[in-house]
């Protein structure tokens, strides 16, 4: 459905993107995983023909996305872009018009997307008095009044309460169920990348690092647990990955703000053995847990850090 | 129809946002009020009037034989009048010429006015006294009824025209009367007419006159502030890239904001008219006059709206579209004459000599308005301004269009 192949956009001596090629298929979700400046939005900006590439195509269907036919994409922004002094219906007719969807087609799309999104009670409220997570909710609501074939989410949740994020979840499931539309999804949040998508692209620094389903992801690193500790000194902290990495149960281990992440199988039995290590060093654990391989432990292993906010 | 959609958004923001449009509508009441406490008596004062006479008159016989040149003792009259609250200063400063000398003597405002008494014009006087004395006796006669037309011209976009003419259009009157009063002490019957540029003109003209339609002026320029703001915001609430990546086109967004905004160009005018004449505005003219100064608000409204958009191609927040906005927009109001009228400054191209600031739609707009409102003139005089104006603002548009089309409707790159 849409093919992007070694798109690049350099800002001066910055390399935004980096040779990124991804293809994405029609009726899946597709999800952009990486930090905050990894160059997700930038990506997403020219795959919809907002942003022109340094280098570069992008098709959609088969067509130069310039040349693609307005509508074809709904693009929900990270930001909020909502007319303050327009009511959530004004806002959505506008926007219908906008598309020149009929005004016969209009009315009940706009009534279901009210809907669906729970704004129904602040139908004809005025944006500036709706609180955040209503205002996220109305942003998405504006990108697919026209029923567009993909939509683009970049950082849909940002800021979002639990209850806004959850709507906004099934919302996006159903887009993909009920009406096979194509949905990609830029989040920082692994949970959301992990939930929502059927494939996602771990973007860092303008590179695209890995492209897979998030089970072939966590696969890839293993099954194994992850134990997070600190030490009181951590000073020490290099001493004690050198010492734990000559470990022969030991999967990886790593520095993450400070703290050290030692990936293993079994972990918990593995426990007294990395106690004992410690101990040897002379140095004293401050705070331990033990937790299961999320996505973030293959966003660390593949990039060698954490995920920047 | 894209636009009425894009026109009825814009249409609403504009009245929801109570703050925006409070500072829109009061901000030139409050501006016309200074002018109108600062500049309300003003007009009135005892300085001269500088006047050029073409005296054109052939003199006639009177009923004694004698040959009479009631031109000359016009003339004479005129350069005798003295203030009435001040008898050491002349009413006028008169400089009897030609008919091409004074018009050079008006373009270079040397003289405020000029007055050209007809060939007739003693056949005229002749035949009110002859009339006057024959109805004073109970007779009537219907022969020798000779009128004749004195015609005051000079420049309307000038404030010492506008006092003059008003002077003078008084005295002639009182001439007349004089005329007749010395014969029978009756009303007189209309012989002599005055022409003011071919329209009526005021008796007691201030400098507040003649500045009120400058204000008005103003406040449809400051429009483009106002709207450059708002274009500005659009871009950076983002709400520009929805439109933009929608099926609307460039002229949806710019055509259909025109529509609102230059209804409020419009509105300013009937308004600050109304504000200007509670505060002693001597306006001539009629309900046609407000209609036609809409209109011509409307125009002007139109290029404030085209500077807006290409003040917005430029600027990277609201803030700096407002600085921005009146940092072009009040240069540009001193330039038009808003305030106060410059000294004429012509330019040669092509052959032709034209005014240096006629090249801003707002100046035509000014002078139009001024005819229509202050000296009661309709559409045969104005329609060249209005025209000329109409085209300019049209010409900002197509920029406006252009530049705001290329700056915030592409692809950024």
């Amino acid at each position: 459905m849409i093919e992007a192949k070694d798109l690049t956009k350099k800002y001066g001596d910055l390399m935004a993107v980096d040779g990124l090629s991804i293809g994405i298929k029609k009726g899946e979700v597709f999800g952009f995983l990486g930090p905050n400046g990894a160059g997700k939005t930038t990506s997403i900006k020219m795959m919809v023909g907002l942003l022109r590439p340094t280098s570069g195509t992008v098709y959609i269907n088969g067509t130069d996305v310039q040349k693609v036919e307005k509508g074809t994409i709904g693009m929900c922004p990270q930001e909020l872009m909502l007319w303050e002094y327009l009511t959530c219906k004004e806002s959505l007719d506008l926007m219908a018009d906008m598309y020149e969807v009929p005004k016969k087609v209009r009315d009940p799309r706009v009534k279901k997307l009210l809907n669906d999104l729970f704004l129904v009670e602040k139908a004809d409220t005025i944006v500036s008095k709706l609180s955040g997570g209503m205002k996220r909710r109305l942003n998405l609501a504006l990108a697919v009044v026209h029923e567009p074939e993909v939509v683009v989410l970049d950082e849909p949740s940002e800021g979002l309460d639990p209850q806004s994020r959850r709507v906004l979840w099934n919302y996006i499931r159903a887009m993909r169920d009920k009406e096979g539309k194509t949905v990609i999804l830029t989040t920082h949040i692994m949970d959301e990348a992990d939930q929502l998508s059927d494939r996602i692209a771990i973007v860092d620094h303008g590179k695209l690092i890995r492209l897979d389903t998030p089970e072939n992801l966590k696969k890839e690193i293993g099954e194994g647990d992850v134990v997070d500790m600190k030490i009181s000194d951590t000073s020490r902290n290099q001493d004690l990955i050198n010492e734990l990495a000559k470990e022969k149960d030991v999967i990886s281990v790593v520095e993450i703000n400070g703290r050290i992440n030692i990936r293993a199988l079994n972990a918990v039995a593995k426990l007294p053995m990395m106690m004992q290590t410690v101990e040897r060093l002379d140095v004293q654990v401050a705070d331990i847990s033990v937790r299961q391989n999320t996505l973030e432990d293959v966003f660390i292993d593949l990039t060698g850090t954490g995920l920047r906010e | 129809m894209k636009f009425i959609s894009i026109a009825v958004k814009d249409f609403k923001e504009l009245v929801r946002d109570r703050r925006g449009l409070f500072f829109i509508l009061l901000f030139p009441i409050f501006f016309m009020m200074i002018f109108g406490f600062a500049f309300g008596g003003m007009g009135e004062n005892n300085t001269p009037h500088n006047i050029a006479v073409v005296n054109l008159d052939q003199g006639t016989i009177n009923s004694t034989g004698s040959n009479v040149n009631y031109g000359n003792n016009l003339t004479a009259e005129l350069q005798d009048q003295n203030y009435p609250q001040n008898n050491d200063v002349k009413l006028f400063n008169v400089t009897t010429t030609s008919d091409s000398n004074a018009k050079d003597l008006l373009r270079t405002r040397t003289v405020d006015a000029e007055l050209v008494i007809p060939a007739n014009f003693s056949d005229s006087v002749q035949s009110l006294i002859n009339n006057t004395i024959l109805s004073s006796t109970g007779q009537t006669s219907s022969a020798n009824k000779i009128t004749s037309t004195i015609t005051i011209s000079g420049d309307t976009s000038y404030i010492g025209f506008g006092v003059a003419q008003g002077t003078l259009v008084g005295y002639l009157s009182q001439y007349q009367q004089g005329i007749v009063t010395a014969i029978t002490g009756a009303q007189p019957v209309q012989y002599i007419n005055t022409s003011v540029q071919s329209v009526a003109g005021t008796s007691s003209f201030t400098e507040f006159d003649f500045l009120a339609p400058g204000m008005m002026v103003f406040a449809i320029l400051l429009l483009a502030t106002t709207v450059a703001a708002i274009l500005t915001r659009e871009v950076e609430s983002g709400t520009l890239l929805r439109l933009k990546i929608s099926k609307m086109r460039s002229f949806d967004l710019l055509f259909g904001g025109l529509i609102p905004w230059s209804l409020v160009a419009g509105a300013q005018v009937v308004i600050l008219l109304v504000v200007a004449i509670l505060l002693g505005l001597k306006w001539q003219g009629s309900v046609y006059s407000i209609l036609l100064a809409i209109v011509i608000g409307i125009i002007a409204g139109i290029a404030s709206i085209s500077l807006a958009m290409i003040i917005a191609s430029f600027a990277k927040n609201d803030r700096q579209a407002a600085n921005l906005g009146t940092l072009i927009v009040v240069p540009t109001a001193f330039i038009t004459g808003s305030f106060f009228p410059l000294p004429a400054e012509y330019v040669n191209l092509f052959g032709h000599s034209f005014q240096i600031y006629d090249i801003l739609p707002w100046t035509h707009t000014l002078t139009a308005l001024r005819s229509v409102l202050v000296y009661g003139s309709g559409w045969s005089v104005v329609s060249s301004d209005v025209i000329i104006s109409a085209v300019l603002a049209l010409i900002l548009f197509v920029i406006g269009v252009f530049l705001f089309s290329k700056t915030r409707l592409g692809a950024e790159s």
